[in-house]
């Protein structure tokens, strides 16, 4: 239960932690002049008043706001100065669909309020988290600046910081009751129920999208690495992260991987294939699995071939990995970063595998305490994503 | 565009805070302003069962000179720094910086540990306030440290911070009155993350530089003696000294192997140079 002041009126709800404030005023209350546009704080339709300060409502969650002053389009009918930028935006042509107008007239009257003159590079960078795809923003700020003079003109000075004098987030703070545990249905469900991988699942064959090309040398010959590759639980002792489901037999393994990514993890389940050709020393792992918290899933398939070096006495394990990803891992996963988070798995592998055949214990491996991490795939991920989400709304 | 369900819990407190994190497990977040964390969640890129709120608590909501430190809280946005809401000790150094993140509705609740703890390489703070020469508290149930900024971030959204613990505050050094500040950013356009930074402090009188190239696609790189950068020797001419050659092949050494993106990284240190010069 929150309560909020909402354009001067008291309001008490019960709210989901999960519903962002703009949702809850169009939604809950009805007041629909709150627009949504990105929903993730880049184009500014949701901008509103929060304890009178400028705020993203789509990034704000309503529960957050407990007890603060919410202030929406619809509350400023009477406003000195939203009266004012209204009839400066109708005279400039300062809108044409209407859509970003809520946010831009919100963030408009801050600028106002606080910019001491009119100058247009201030007025311009001051509107910059306001996207408008109608107007060429020529009569915005044409008409953010007219008001700003007709004020200064009028002798109204500006009000450096908006007013405030509190310290922290805009709409914070206001309450004094703690949350406990605010837990949802959904969220209690959400503990991960485990992939029932049907033992007698196939593995199909299939044609990996991206395949590249790894190798490292272990200082053991080749029969005694091959002997070892075929222990599938040695194997995975030897991979970061990873984990076994039940008992693996020579041919096939089910088991578990958590790669890290930043903030996300994903926890790949599946199963695998091992094929071995003895005579060659070579071999094949097909696999695939998937990873319910981002609904992604991907195929796998690993060759090996190990070249006996130094007279035989070490080995160089040639690698071929072809992987394909869907879901939305695949979205922020450019080839160039997967390729960098295998790279560092072989590596992990590969010094493992060599302290594994020196008897050296192994460690931190197999009990995911020494996770995979793939940070570098999140780099740009979420300004890219921003960019596209622009592009696609904006059909740009 | 709507984020997961999940859980939320806002302690009043700050140590009631602590022994909640100290018990949350690996999908638990906590959230400040939430103007990362905010877009994350509803991608759903992020899917925490629960979503601790640490924006109510006092104790991090205030900033406070402590000897030639200015203590700030974690919970100080952006917006408070840019409003000059809070003591000023690095002649409006931070607060250019603060007026620049963003936009103004985001740093009306983005918060300075906030945007640290998530440490984005492209993020300001990260940057400048290694620049300055800033320190970092972090607080956990078990107790407290302080780490330079520099050795707080530790790569592309990674930090030192500890399962348990949380940044408490942030500790600026006072900036010495004959110390110059430069910081540029390349943007494309206002308020996007930057494609390049620079941050610069040079005292001729001390003949110290701290020079900081961030928004790398890792941690930020810190040369806390750029001596090197001017011919060894920082004076009162520092500017005419610079080598764009010896800024590059750091660059270089780095990891940096694209020349467009150096020659960015490089003219916009150049540029930052000759912001303190002037």
């Amino acid at each position: 239960m929150i309560g909020l002041t909402v354009n001067t009126r008291p309001v008490k709800a019960s709210v989901e932690p999960r519903t962002h404030l703009a949702d809850f005023l169009r939604d809950n209350l009805n007041l629909t002049g709150t627009h949504l546009g990105c929903e993730h704080g880049v184009c500014g339709a949701c901008t509103l008043l929060l304890d009178d300060m400028p705020a993203r409502s789509c990034i704000t969650y309503a529960v957050a706001c407990d007890g603060a002053r919410v202030t929406t389009i619809e509350g400023l009918d009477n406003d000195e100065i939203a009266t004012e930028l209204r009839a400066a935006f109708t005279r400039e042509h300062a809108l044409q669909c209407g859509y970003c107008t809520p946010g831009m007239l919100i963030a408009a009257r801050d600028i106002v309020l606080r910019l001491p003159t009119s100058d247009e590079h201030s007025v311009r960078v001051g509107m910059s988290g306001n996207l408008c795809r109608c107007t060429g923003y020529v009569g915005i700020v044409r008409a953010v600046r007219t008001v700003i003079d007709q004020r200064r003109e009028r002798g109204i000075t500006p009000i450096p910081g908006g007013g405030r004098q509190a310290l922290g987030p805009a709409g914070s703070g206001n309450a004094t009751n703690p949350v406990v545990s605010e837990t949802t249905a959904r969220a209690a469900a959400k503990t991960e129920t485990p992939d029932q991988i049907s033992v007698a699942m196939a593995i199909p064959n299939f044609t990996p999208a991206k395949v590249f090309e790894d190798q490292f040398t272990v200082a053991f010959p080749p029969a005694k690495v091959f002997d070892m590759l075929g222990d599938v639980a040695q194997v995975a002792a030897c991979l970061p992260g990873t984990s076994l489901i039940g008992t693996p037999t020579p041919e096939r393994v089910e088991g578990m991987i958590r790669v890290k990514l930043g903030p996300i993890s994903a926890n790949f389940r599946g199963a695998a294939r091992i094929e071995r050709v003895p005579e060659d020393l070579t071999g094949r792992i097909v696999g695939m699995g998937s990873d319910q918290r981002s609904r992604s899933s991907t195929q796998g398939e690993i060759r090996y071939r190990l070249v006996p070096i130094e007279q035989g006495a070490a080995t160089r394990v040639e690698l071929s990995i072809g992987y394909s990803l869907k879901g939305m891992l695949a979205q922020i996963a450019r080839d160039g970063l997967v390729r960098d988070l295998a790279a560092r798995l072989t590596a992990d592998f590969a010094r493992n595998l060599d302290r594994h055949l020196s008897g050296v214990p192994v460690d931190g491996a197999a009990d995911g305490s020494q996770d995979l991490n793939g940070v570098s795939l999140l780099i740009g991920l979420l300004r890219r994503r921003v960019q596209e989400t622009i592009r696609r709304i904006w059909g740009r | 565009m709507k984020a997961a369900a999940f859980a939320y819990e806002r302690p009043t407190d700050l140590n009631t805070a602590l022994a909640l994190i100290a018990k949350a497990d690996g999908t638990t977040k906590i959230i400040a302003g939430g103007q990362s964390l905010g877009p994350m969640l509803n991608l759903r890129l992020v899917e925490p069962d629960t979503i601790i709120d640490i924006s109510g608590l006092a104790e991090l909501k205030r900033a406070e000179r402590d000897g030639d430190e200015l203590v700030i809280g974690a919970c100080v946005t952006h917006g408070d720094v840019e409003d000059g809401r809070i003591p000023d000790v690095t002649r409006g150094a931070m607060q250019r910086v603060a007026s620049a993140i963003a936009y103004r509705a985001v740093r009306n609740r983005g918060t300075i540990g906030g945007s640290l703890s998530h440490a984005d390489p492209a993020a300001d703070w990260v940057s400048s306030l290694s620049g300055l020469g800033a320190r970092i508290t972090l607080r956990s149930a078990a107790g407290v440290r302080n780490l330079p900024i520099e050795n707080f971030i530790t790569g592309a959204l990674e930090s030192a911070l500890q399962p348990g613990e949380i940044v408490e505050a942030v500790r600026v050094p006072v900036m010495t009155p004959s110390a110059h500040w430069g910081y540029v950013k390349a943007c494309r356009k206002i308020g996007e993350f930057a494609h390049a930074i620079a941050a610069v402090l040079i005292d001729p009188e001390r003949a110290t530089a701290r020079v900081v190239l961030g928004a790398l696609e890792t941690a930020p790189i810190v040369l806390s003696d750029a001596s090197a950068l001017f011919g060894g020797r920082v004076t009162g001419d520092f500017k005419q000294h610079f080598d764009a050659r010896v800024a590059d092949a750091i660059l270089i050494k780095a990891g940096v192997a694209n020349a467009v993106d150096r020659h960015i990284h490089v003219a916009v240190l150049r540029r930052a140079i000759n912001e303190a010069a002037a």
